[in-house]
C-alpha cells in the first residue's frame, strides 16, 4: 500500500488528463481547418461547373 | 548552398513545412510516450519511497520535468519570436506561438502537481512563496501571450505583438530559477542538476531522466502538430491546401 496514495493518484491524473488535451487539441483544430478546406474546394468546384450567368 | 541550410530553407515554405510536421509528429508523439511510460513505470513502481517524505516524493517525477518544461518552453518561444521579428520569417512566428498552449499546460501541470503535493508535505495547498508566485505569473504570461495572438485579426501582426510579450516575459525566468537562492523560500532549493552532482539517490535518478527525456520528445510532438494547424490556417484558400483537403 502507498503512502499518500490520493495525492499521488491525483498528481497523475492531474497530467494524464492535461497531456490528452494536449494532443487531442491540435487535432481538432487541424480537422476543423480540413474539413473547412474541404468545403471550399467544393463550392469552388461547384462554381465552377456552374453555367455562367446570362443577362 | 549547402543541403542543410537548403534544407532549413526549404521548411520555410508552408506546404513543405506542412508535410514535415505530418510526417514528425506522430513519431515524436509515440517515442515521447514510450519514453515517459518507462519513466512512469519506473518512478511508480521500481523507485523506492523516501524516507522522509514516503511515497508522496513520487510526484516530483511529473512535476521537475514539466517546471523545466515551462521554462525551456518559453525559452525557445522566445527565441523563435525575436528570429520572427528580426528576419520576419512566417514559420518561427508560428512555432512561437505554437509554444504558447503547450507551455502553459506544463506549468499548469507544475503548479497543480506542486498543490498537490504541498499538502501532505507542507500541510497547504498554496503559499505566496517566491518560487511558487513567479510560476504562476509564468503561467499568466502564457496566457497573455495566447490572448494578445488570439485578440489580433491580422495573424502576423498579432504574432509580432504576443512574439514581443513573450520576449519581454523572458526577463522572468532567471527570476524563477534563482528564486530559491535570492529569497527565504519555502520551496527546496536545487536537489537535481543536469551536470553537477545531484542530491538525490543516483537510484531515483534514471525515472526523472526518462521523464525529462520523454517530454521533451512529447513537445516536438504537440509543437509540430499546433504549428501544422496554424500553417494551414493561415494558409486556408491556397491551392495547395485544397489539393491536400481533397487528398487526407
Amino acid at each position: 500500500m502507498m503512502s499518500y496514495q490520493n495525492y499521488v493518484i491525483a498528481a497523475y491524473a492531474v497530467f494524464g488528463v492535461v497531456l490528452a488535451w494536449d494532443f487531442l487539441a491540435p487535432r481538432l483544430q487541424l480537422r476543423a481547418q480540413l474539413r473547412a478546406a474541404r468545403l471550399r474546394a467544393t463550392r469552388e468546384a461547384a462554381r465552377s461547373a456552374a453555367p455562367e450567368l446570362t443577362r | 548552398m549547402q543541403p542543410v541550410i537548403r534544407w532549413f530553407h526549404q521548411l520555410g515554405s508552408p506546404p513543405t513545412f506542412d508535410r514535415f510536421a505530418a510526417r514528425w509528429a506522430p513519431i515524436a508523439y509515440v517515442l515521447g510516450l514510450l519514453v515517459m511510460a518507462y519513466g512512469l513505470y519506473g518512478a511508480l513502481f521500481v523507485v523506492p519511497a523516501d524516507y522522509q517524505q514516503g511515497d508522496s516524493f513520487r510526484i516530483l517525477y511529473i512535476h521537475v520535468p514539466s517546471a523545466w518544461m515551462s521554462m525551456a518552453i518559453f525559452a525557445l518561444m522566445a527565441v523563435y519570436a525575436a528570429i520572427g521579428l528580426i528576419w520576419r520569417i512566417k514559420l518561427c512566428e508560428i512555432l512561437a506561438m505554437a509554444c504558447a498552449p503547450i507551455g502553459a499546460a506544463f506549468t499548469l501541470i507544475t503548479l497543480a502537481t506542486g498543490s498537490i503535493w504541498g499538502k501532505p508535505m507542507w500541510g497547504t495547498w498554496w503559499d505566496w512563496d517566491p518560487r511558487l508566485t513567479t510560476e504562476l505569473i509564468l503561467l499568466f504570461l502564457y496566457l497573455g501571450v495566447m490572448g494578445l495572438y488570439n485578440a489580433i485579426d491580422d495573424r502576423r501582426a498579432a504574432a509580432r505583438t504576443a512574439g514581443f510579450l513573450s520576449i519581454v516575459g523572458v526577463a522572468l525566468l532567471p527570476v524563477i530559477h534563482w528564486s530559491v537562492t535570492w529569497w527565504n523560500s519555502l520551496h527546496q532549493g536545487q536537489t537535481i542538476s543536469l551536470f553537477g552532482k545531484s542530491h538525490m539517490d543516483p537510484s531515483m535518478l534514471p525515472p526523472l531522466w526518462a521523464m525529462v527525456v520523454g517530454t521533451h520528445v512529447w513537445f516536438i510532438g504537440s509543437l509540430l502538430a499546433r504549428a501544422r494547424a496554424d500553417n494551414l490556417k493561415r494558409e486556408a484558400g491556397k491551392a495547395w491546401v485544397l489539393k491536400m483537403a481533397g487528398t487526407e
